[in-house]
């Protein structure tokens, strides 16, 4: 017989959080700042230290907590106050009682950094401070004599902060660099920048270091709105992992096409992604309106567009018959619209993704990923970024069909913007114009389906007032995917065939 | 010439406003929080004290109640600065002569001065 311990193995506590209140930094720091450290925040002037350093006070005063906000050479109170009024974080009510504005500088010019960190210690333990900020700590790195001075000052901020329990975030002004003397002391470094991309700018954040807890690692996008600071952690590091088991199945779901289930095994495979390619007019968008209007209560749809407005899509989508209003009111179907502009990248993919687990979406058409490809600055990160968006939505149980345009009308060869898209998906079909005896026609090919045989053949299909269907197979012409059909066995160019299937169609079939 | 005390712990405005009264005629002295103003009442002997409410060691609040329990200061002249709403400043002391919500103008700043000082 043996002893059993007579107490549990002990396990050290863990350690208390301090939310930054800050909408993707508190999940990239996996649930905040480590209360009691020290943290610096660094970035060029203008970056967004001070609305990121007041959007956490406010936040933290609002639950309970005490802050102290301190600065040295940096904009006057009133400025910066002025500045954040207009924000929904501003609560005048917290200040003075719970949120108190001192300047330092006075002090720092009089009795430089030993006075400095004495006011330090007197206004966390006046205002009984859980949070301060230090704002323009370059001015006290100007005045130490040596850096060893400097980092003795900042080496006595930390003592006092864990010893009052009190989390300290020191702004300073400088551009991502090489490691600085402070760096190595403090409990963390955050970097935020404003880059410029060509014409246009964004704005990023680097956690460069942070003791005592893992985070999401890399450059994660952010905006500086009238909420104040918004963070989109980068997808490939947030999902890199999906945020659910994957749950294959065999299961299939109807397409809404007329006459396709039955060439790609019964319908398209649950918690799949289709990629439909097409050039523009071809009948990509009609497409994906045909397979949102199957969406229901049970399997509630998404239209996550950046082209048509939500009142051309419900034009559109009543004139073949399609009553999106009444899916919208029922609730079966919602319409994102993404307005052209200067996306971000990852707030896009957050905002598709916040849709889908909003109304436990089940089908999703995404119309079409250039848009997501026009909003990168760092264009080489698409295929991994897809991916990663892929294996999330599917892990949430999305089947999910994605339109990319292709850039020719009527060509040999296909050129989509994105490279490997075909090992992304597990479904792809592409539709073209083909040209055959002087009229231009429309084909389906799909490329691919998963886990299942599907019909090879190159379908012909049409778009009327009834919708989007499949006529059948091009059964007399070869040479189709070169754009330019031809039938070998075609007595002359204007002959046709009787019994040959779609053929030849009847006046006005396959106009755009 | 009549003596104003200003108290402010933000460098710039107090460099800025020392100039301003001082180019008005006054002879002014600053201290950078209610502790140092205390400290110099004595050696200054001022007509008027001008305060920031937000400040390090000893806030505007706290200067105010003091100087109004002190025999030798309970009649002078106090003007109250501050970029929070007077109702927050009056929950922690309302015994000042004036107040002044920042950002104010120089001219509303010194006619208000000059009201008090009946210069």
């Amino acid at each position: 017989m043996t002893n059993a311990p007579a107490t549990a193995p002990e396990h050290p506590p863990a350690l208390d959080r301090v939310p930054s209140g800050i909408h993707g930094l508190d999940l990239i720091l996996r649930g905040g700042f480590l209360r009691g450290g020290v943290y610096i925040i660094q970035g060029v002037p203008g970056a967004g230290k001070t609305i990121l350093a007041n959007q956490m006070c406010f936040t933290h005063v609002a639950s309970g907590g005490r802050a102290a906000y301190v600065t040295l050479l940096a904009e006057s109170h009133t400025r910066m106050l002025q500045h954040l009024r207009p924000m929904s974080l501003f609560d005048e009510s917290a200040i003075p009682e719970r949120l108190y504005y001192v300047s330092g500088f006075k002090t720092l010019e009089d009795e430089g950094l030993k006075g400095l960190v004495d006011l330090l210690r007197r206004e966390i333990r006046g205002q009984k401070a859980s949070l301060m900020v230090l704002d323009g700590l370059v001015a006290a790195e100007e005045t130490a004599g040596s850096d060893r001075e400097f980092k003795k000052f900042v080496h006595e901020v930390q003592t006092h902060a864990a010893m009052h329990d009190c989390t300290v975030l020191l702004l300073t002004s400088g551009k991502p660099g090489p490691v600085r003397a402070e760096h190595t002391m403090v409990d963390g470094l955050i970097d935020l920048d404003d880059q410029v991309f060509e014409v246009r700018t964004e704005r990023a954040l680097q956690v460069r270091k942070f003791r005592g807890s893992g985070s999401l690692r890399g450059r994660h996008p952010f905006r500086i709105t009238t909420d104040g600071l918004v963070v989109y952690p980068r997808i490939e590091a947030v999902f890199g992992t999906p945020s659910a088991q994957d749950r294959p199945t065999h299961d299939r779901m109807a397409s809404g096409i007329d006459g396709l289930d039955g060439l790609i095994g019964g319908g398209i495979v649950r918690a799949s992604t289709m990629a439909l390619l097409g050039s523009t007019g071809i009948g990509k968008t009609t497409f994906g309106l045909h397979f949102l209007a199957r969406s229901s209560e049970a399997e509630p749809g998404l239209m996550f567009g950046f082209y048509e407005t939500p009142e051309r899509l419900r034009l559109k989508a009543a004139a073949l018959g399609l009553d999106f209003e009444g899916l919208e009111r029922s609730g079966a179907l919602e319409i994102v619209w993404q307005a052209q502009g200067e996306n971000v990248l990852d707030e896009l993919a957050h905002r598709l993704r916040d849709a889908v687990r909003r109304r436990g979406v089940r089908r999703l058409f995404v119309d079409g990923l250039g848009g997501f490809v026009e909003s990168a600055v760092h264009p080489e990160r698409m295929s991994r970024f897809f991916s990663v968006l892929s294996n999330e939505l599917r892990a949430l149980d999305v089947t999910a069909i994605y339109t990319m345009e292709t850039r020719e009308i009527i060509a040999p060869t296909l050129q989509v913007p994105i490279n490997g898209i075909s090992s992304l998906v597990e479904n792809m079909a592409v539709l073209r114009f083909v040209e055959a005896r002087a009229r231009t026609r429309r084909l389906l090919s799909i490329i691919k389906t998963r886990d299942s045989d599907f019909d090879p053949a190159l379908q012909e299909f049409e778009i009327t007032g009834r919708g989007l269907r499949i006529v059948g197979p091009f059964a007399r012409y070869e040479n189709l995917l070169s754009g330019q059909a031809h039938a070998p066995d075609a007595p002359s160019p204007d002959a046709s065939a009787p019994g040959a299937g779609p053929s030849e169609p009847p006046p006005g079939r396959g106009d755009a | 010439m009549k003596t104003i005390l200003l108290v402010e712990d933000e460098f710039g405005i107090a460099t800025a406003l020392t100039l301003i009264l001082e180019d008005e005629g006054y002879r002014v002295f600053s201290a950078a929080n209610g502790r140092k103003a205390l400290d110099r009442m004595g050696e200054i002997a001022p007509d008027l004290v001008v305060t920031d409410f937000m400040m390090p060691v000893l806030d505007g609040a706290a200067l105010g109640q003091a100087l109004r329990a002190d025999p030798a200061w309970k009649d002078i002249p106090i003007v109250m600065m501050s970029a929070v709403p007077e109702e927050s400043v009056a929950k922690r002391f309302d015994g000042y002569t004036a107040f002044l919500r920042k950002p104010f103008t120089l001219p509303g700043f010194l006619g208000l001065v000059t009201r008090i000082l009946g210069d």
